[in-house]
């Protein structure tokens, strides 16, 4: 989940900082094979943008400190997208004037789809790092390929962990009618009735409101042994908190946009023990603890949730380069597909026939004592295992 | 497990909120024929002054009961004297114009509000400290806690307060005067400007206090929040009949009612098609609200 806004401010930033750092192309087309970048650097989101172009300089770093690729040294390229369409189509023009011969990255689901049509048009490949709408791989674009889950694999994930970890019999739905939850909502009830789990409700609440005891008490009186809220953090608190008031049985759980500290502020104490399923943070990734320490090192910041993923998207693109022995976009992109394996960070990659990562990584984490901790996850074999906090 | 005490508990508690608000929109319209689009606004700038006033007290370790009444304090006060400000700044001057132009100036007024306190404090959410706990007492299967308790019962008194006001006082009998008919009230020796204040103050006030306790009773603020619950209030004025005092509250308390127990009971997905579906029900077959004596005017 990637949130969505439009900030006049951020457009206008955008703008200003698209025009400072004209590249001069003439000149560094021979010597370094370059990777586009296109995130937030301005607006609401700046700091998760410079988090996931800190991971693609740190992939950079590594590769061309190992030879680089062909001989020559990778470089980024980072272009603002400013988390809006219209600065985003302007951030994919500028790399594809600049020659990149692959981009990898985007934050805002909303910022990436429309930079996939001028990738597409100019047959350059689009690894995404962090945008997680399914309609990005869904539109059979060949380019477009994606290191990171999709909404719709979440509810599966959420679902089995409900059938089989927590031995759920009876399991509680609820979203909050916005396309990201309902679809999660109706991937997880699906996959739940797979394991024949009985879903005891399954409905919506309307967003911005401040009480939802009533919903709760109806479904307190239906004594589901888990709850699964698949909307957004700021309700997810507040019912959170409401459902310790009424003493509803059953642990409550959460959807990934649910993993917030405004979460853990609104609900305080009453959110202890709230499960939440998530794409693992770097800290979480047994194979990453090396990233975490050198990212910190050189950043003087904690690594971000998608900085890790972005390096695994810098390190694909770079293996196909090798794979294919040429830089030639169209050739990268057909590389890509054939990408079988790639032993990233966050685990062994290999894209499907859409783009998408064939086992996508979600964890379950635990709110304790206001914060949140590492608690479950699928291992190798399928099977569950607590994770070490 | 019957549901139904603890339902209507919740609905009660929800529709203290919707009623003081209701009232400030029903008594500006009762007098200035205004649906004040920036009442909303006002019960969102008095969650923020209650907060800014009530987290560093809490910080500074007094007693949470003294704190919370001086944020009620300082936000009735500070709310009450902003709908002042915005009637004087912006709603009189437009008295005698078409009622089109006065309609805007509220949504206008809606909207400096919200961006105001959004560049103020930021757009993300803040945090009332948790002060309350969830004690309380059962009634039957279900249970009331002391915070719900002193919601619905703070509430009713206000409610009441305010009645006796307009009905029993100098000053109230002159707001009535001013409702029926403004220029005689002004032939009658009535400062009409000075009473239309009075209202505003009091309306907004009143939000500023239900501002306060969503604050102290949910902890979730934003600048988004009297949207929606302005909304709702606005809903139960006019199905009580807006510009009468006992109609908001009765409307208040429905809407709560309603919402809880649909969403109890049958769908909530289907709360708002339930709830402004009776509004129209009710409207049909009697314009003027539950309690309304006048017919509302249409825009």
């Amino acid at each position: 989940m990637v949130p969505t806004p439009i900030t006049a401010l951020g457009v206008a930033l955008a703008v200003l900082t698209a025009a400072g750092p004209a590249a001069p192309p003439a000149f560094a087309a021979s010597g370094t094979i370059k990777i586009g970048v296109p995130v937030p650097l301005s607006g609401s989101y700046a700091s998760a943008g410079e988090d996931i172009l800190n991971g693609a300089k740190l992939a950079a770093e590594h590769i061309n400190a190992n030879g680089g690729v062909l001989g020559k040294n990778i470089e980024i390229v980072a272009e603002d997208d400013a988390c809006d369409a219209q600065s985003a189509v302007q951030a994919a023009q500028k790399l594809i004037d600049n020659g990149v011969v692959a981009v990898a990255g985007g934050y805002c689901s909303s910022a990436a789809l429309p930079e996939v049509t001028p990738l597409r048009r100019a047959g350059i490949a689009y690894v995404l790092d962090a945008s997680t709408n399914p309609k990005l791989t869904e539109m059979g674009y060949p380019n477009v390929l994606r290191v990171i889950g999709r909404d719709d694999e979440q509810g599966p994930f959420a679902a089995d962990f409900m059938a089989n970890f927590l031995n759920a019999k009876r399991a509680a739905v609820i979203n909050d009618n916005t396309t990201y939850a309902k679809g999660l909502a109706d991937a997880t009830v699906k996959a739940l009735k797979g394991y024949h789990v009985e879903v005891v409700y399954d409905n919506a609440i309307t967003p911005g409101q401040m009480d939802y005891t009533p919903v709760l008490t109806r479904v307190s009186s239906l004594k589901p042994d888990v709850t699964y809220y698949t909307g957004y953090f700021s309700e997810a608190g507040l019912m959170v908190k409401e459902a310790k008031q009424i003493n509803m049985p059953g642990r409550f759980m959460g959807g990934d946009a649910t993993n917030s500290p405004v979460l853990l502020k609104t609900a305080g104490p009453a959110a202890d023990g709230m499960l939440i399923t998530t794409a693992p943070l770097a800290q979480f990734l047994s194979g990453a603890k090396g990233y975490v320490a050198e990212y910190e090192k050189q950043f003087h910041a904690p690594p971000g949730p998608y900085s890790v993923y972005e390096y695994d998207s810098i390190g694909v693109v770079a293996q196909a380069i090798k794979d294919a022995g040429s830089d030639k976009p169209s050739a990268i992109i057909e590389a890509l597909h054939k990408i079988k394996d790639y032993n990233g960070l966050t685990g062994s990659i290999t894209f499907n026939k859409n783009g998408d990562r064939t086992r996508a990584v979600y964890i379950v984490i635990e709110v304790k004592n206001d914060q949140f901790v590492p608690f479950a996850r699928l291992n190798d074999n399928g099977k569950w295992e607590l994770m070490k906090q | 497990m019957d549901i139904f005490a603890q339902l209507l508990i919740q609905g009660l508690t929800i529709g203290s909120f919707y009623a003081l608000v209701a009232l400030g929109y029903t008594m500006v319209y009762g007098i200035i024929r205004l649906i004040n689009f920036a009442h909303g606004d006002l019960f969102m700038v008095g969650a923020f002054v209650g907060w800014s006033v009530l987290t560093p007290l809490i910080g500074a370790r007094l007693h949470w009961g003294l704190a919370v009444l001086a944020a009620l304090a300082a936000s009735t006060l500070f709310t009450g004297a902003l709908g002042v400000f915005v009637d004087r700044a912006a709603y009189q001057p437009l008295l005698n114009a078409p009622r089109l132009s006065i309609l805007i100036t509220a949504l206008g007024v809606s909207l400096a509000l919200e961006n105001s306190v959004l560049i103020i404090y930021g757009p993300g959410f803040s945090t009332y400290p948790h002060i309350l706990s969830n004690a309380g007492f059962p009634i039957g299967a279900a249970h009331i806690s002391w915070a719900q308790l002193g919601i619905i019962g703070s509430s009713l008194v206000l409610m009441l307060a305010l009645y006796v006001f307009v009905h029993r006082t100098y000053v109230g009998t002159a707001m009535r005067a001013l409702a029926v008919d403004q220029d005689a009230a002004r032939l009658m020796g009535i400062n009409v400007e000075r009473v239309i204040q009075l209202t505003f103050f009091i309306g907004s006030a009143l939000a500023a206090v239900a501002g306060v306790m969503e604050g102290v009773y949910y902890t979730q603020i934003n600048f988004f929040m009297g949207f929606l619950l302005g909304l709702r209030a606005f809903t139960a004025a006019v199905l009580g009949g807006i510009g009468n005092i006992p109609g908001a509250m009765a409307g208040g308390i429905l809407i709560g009612l309603l919402e809880a127990f649909f969403s109890g009971y049958l769908s909530s997905q289907w709360t708002d098609v339930f709830v402004f579906g009776i509004l129209i029900a009710v409207l049909t077959v009697k314009p003027t609200g539950l309690f309304g004596e006048r017919v509302v005017e249409r825009m």
